[in-house]
């Protein structure tokens, strides 16, 4: 049974109150953000309102939703009204915006309980959430590696217990690799399945909400209650393919499960061997792995960089110190005002993304990179589809590599960029894809696994991940931290 | 080639300082981006082309007067405000 379930049950026969559970939940957060920093702002009047008006519906004997009273976390780019919302960047420092963004909203009318906002790459640019300007966010299997990025908290949060599940953003793997690294599972669902009404923006085309859970059951519960549409975001379409949760228990006896060659390219050998055994595990319950060549994929890195950093440019364009956030204290004019609130606002990274973006923009290379980089996009979701007429769903490693050391991400840009290499090509292409825990390495961190699908194709990819985790629950490790359920 | 004059350029179009210490780098760490970033220019020429996922199309609506925010709440984020409006910059 899933984290969410199993609070379900508890709350509902009365084994504990939802204010009891949030205080165990506080408390546990207290003792372990120090080290884990998933969290950058913590909630406990608004949570502990929310579980007091649970508490009250169950005395009164009213039967509760199935995310009613769970305790949850949210990434720091989805506005909360009058609460903090800082995309983790000086730049949005105070910012408490006057609406809630849509997964918000819809979450919060059935008495979720926000524990608080967390940890990511300063406007989720990165891999290991230390382009946060409160310092990154910690591994819960080993405090000395990072927890990935840029949703770095989140999975910090629940493979910490700190959190009963998080919502994450993802535009190049920001939800699939933490959890990958973080040995929790994170689905990004298909671009338009979820509104990214309140989302803060980076790369619109990319940018898809889900959630960060400790089982498939528990992804499967928050992206059928998340996957609305929404008249406020025009891209958004909702859960076209249906509900996922009552699919969980389908058998997969037939199902052809693709691996592309090249997604095991580059990939660490104990990657690589954990992935391989997974699909083992899928032989022996009855599916049938095809190997095929997706040469394109060679080209998504190098795409996803042009197309998320021209976007960025022009999404960041918003920041310019006069309609929130922070402003630089002395200027002499408009544009040194605009200039040096935005340089001293931004850090490093986001500045560098902006530049590039406006690079591959500007006059003379516009052609070159931009246009050439959407055409090529149009071709890889072409070589998507036609992998889809011989596979349901494609297998792969989420990230090439376990959770690195902190410090070892920042040195240098294009060798953290290729650590996006397996989880891009799903964005490019607006695919769901859902990263489940298959493996260690020899020093203990968990490994990976990635099963993409067909646009709209949640309810196939969540249960055949249920599958694997019913027949591998080995893989789903609990760590040290938090509250034991 | 990104030349240090390219960064300056850039620079200006996104409204950002460069230190002029800080110059060298940034063209250098442009340049490693732009290489790397030049590795499409082998891809095959493609006919796909692409305008939206899932060929989305637009939707019109009537142009019909809905409940906005207020001034007020809108302006509590304003780092600086004067007589109910953004502050832009005080007068010289």
């Amino acid at each position: 049974m899933g984290s969410i379930a199993k609070i379900h049950e508890m709350l509902q026969s009365k084994q504990v109150s939802c204010t009891e559970l949030t205080k165990s939940y506080l408390e546990e957060i207290e003792k372990a953000n120090g080290e884990l920093n998933a969290y950058v702002c913590v909630t406990p009047d608004e949570a502990l309102q929310t579980a007091a008006a649970v508490d009250k519906k169950i005395a009164a004997g009213e039967e509760i939703g199935l995310l009613e009273g769970v305790p949850m976390a949210l990434k720091d780019n989805m506005s909360t009204k009058g609460i903090d919302t800082t995309c983790c960047s000086k730049i949005l420092s105070g910012y408490k915006p006057i609406y809630d963004a849509t997964v918000w909203e819809i979450l919060k009318a059935q008495n979720a309980v926000m524990l608080g906002k967390t940890n990511m790459d300063e406007f989720a640019m990165g891999s290991s959430c230390e382009n946060s300007c409160f310092g990154g966010a910690m591994n819960p299997f080993n405090t000395c590696h990072v927890a990935g990025g840029s949703s770095g908290g989140a999975a910090s949060a629940v493979g910490g217990n700190i959190a009963a599940y998080g919502l994450g953003s993802d535009t190049g793997g920001s939800i699939r690799q933490p959890a990958s690294f973080c040995g929790v599972v994170g689905l990004k669902p298909t671009y338009g399945a979820v509104s990214r009404y309140g989302l803060i923006a980076y790369a619109s085309s990319l940018d898809q909400i889900g959630p960060i859970t400790k089982s498939v059951e528990d992804a499967s519960l928050v992206f059928d209650a998340i996957a609305k549409q929404d008249k406020r975001d025009s891209t958004s379409l909702g859960a076209v393919g249906g509900t996922t949760y009552d699919k969980l228990n389908n058998d997969i006896k037939g199902m052809k499960i693709g691996i592309a060659r090249e997604y095991l390219d580059g990939v660490r050998d104990d990657v690589k061997e954990a992935v391989l055994a997974a699909a083992k595990v899928y032989e022996s319950l009855g599916a049938e792995i095809v190997y095929f060549d997706l040469p394109v994929l060679k080209f998504a890195l190098p795409v996803y960089y042009i197309i998320a950093c021209a976007e960025a440019s022009s999404n960041l364009g918003r920041y310019d110190g006069i309609r929130y956030g922070y402003k630089t204290a002395h200027y002499t004019g408009t544009h040194d005002m605009i200039c040096r609130t935005r340089s001293e606002g931004f850090g490093e990274e986001v500045k560098r993304r902006i530049l590039l973006g406006t690079y591959v923009l500007s006059a003379g290379y516009y052609d070159a990179y931009y246009k050439k980089a959407t055409d090529l996009r149009g071709t890889i979701i072409k070589a998507f589809n036609d992998a889809f007429t011989h596979c349901d769903v494609i297998l792969a490693p989420t990230v090439p590599m376990t959770a690195f050391e902190k410090g070892h991400a920042v040195s240098d840009p294009v060798e953290t960029y290729l650590t996006d290499i397996c989880t891009v090509p799903v964005n490019i292409a607006g695919l769901p894809g859902v990263s489940v825990p298959c493996g260690f390495n020899a020093d203990g961190m968990p490994i990976g696994m990635q099963l993409i699908g067909k646009s709209f194709g949640e309810a196939t990819i969540l249960n055949a991940a249920y599958q694997y985790q019913q027949a591998a629950p080995e893989q789903f490790k609990d760590t040290k931290w938090g509250v034991k359920l | 080639m990104v030349t240090r004059e390219d960064v300056e350029n850039i620079a200006l179009l996104s409204k950002l300082f460069v230190p002029e210490e800080e110059l060298d780098g940034l063209t250098a760490s442009m340049q490693e981006i732009i290489d790397f970033a030049d590795a499409i220019n082998n891809a095959p020429v493609s006919d796909e082309g692409f305008d939206n996922i899932n060929n989305l199309s637009n939707v019109f609506r009537e142009d019909e007067v809905v409940p906005s925010y207020p001034a007020s709440e809108i302006l509590k984020n304003a780092p600086e405000q004067a007589e109910d409006h953004f502050l832009v910059r005080n007068r010289e």
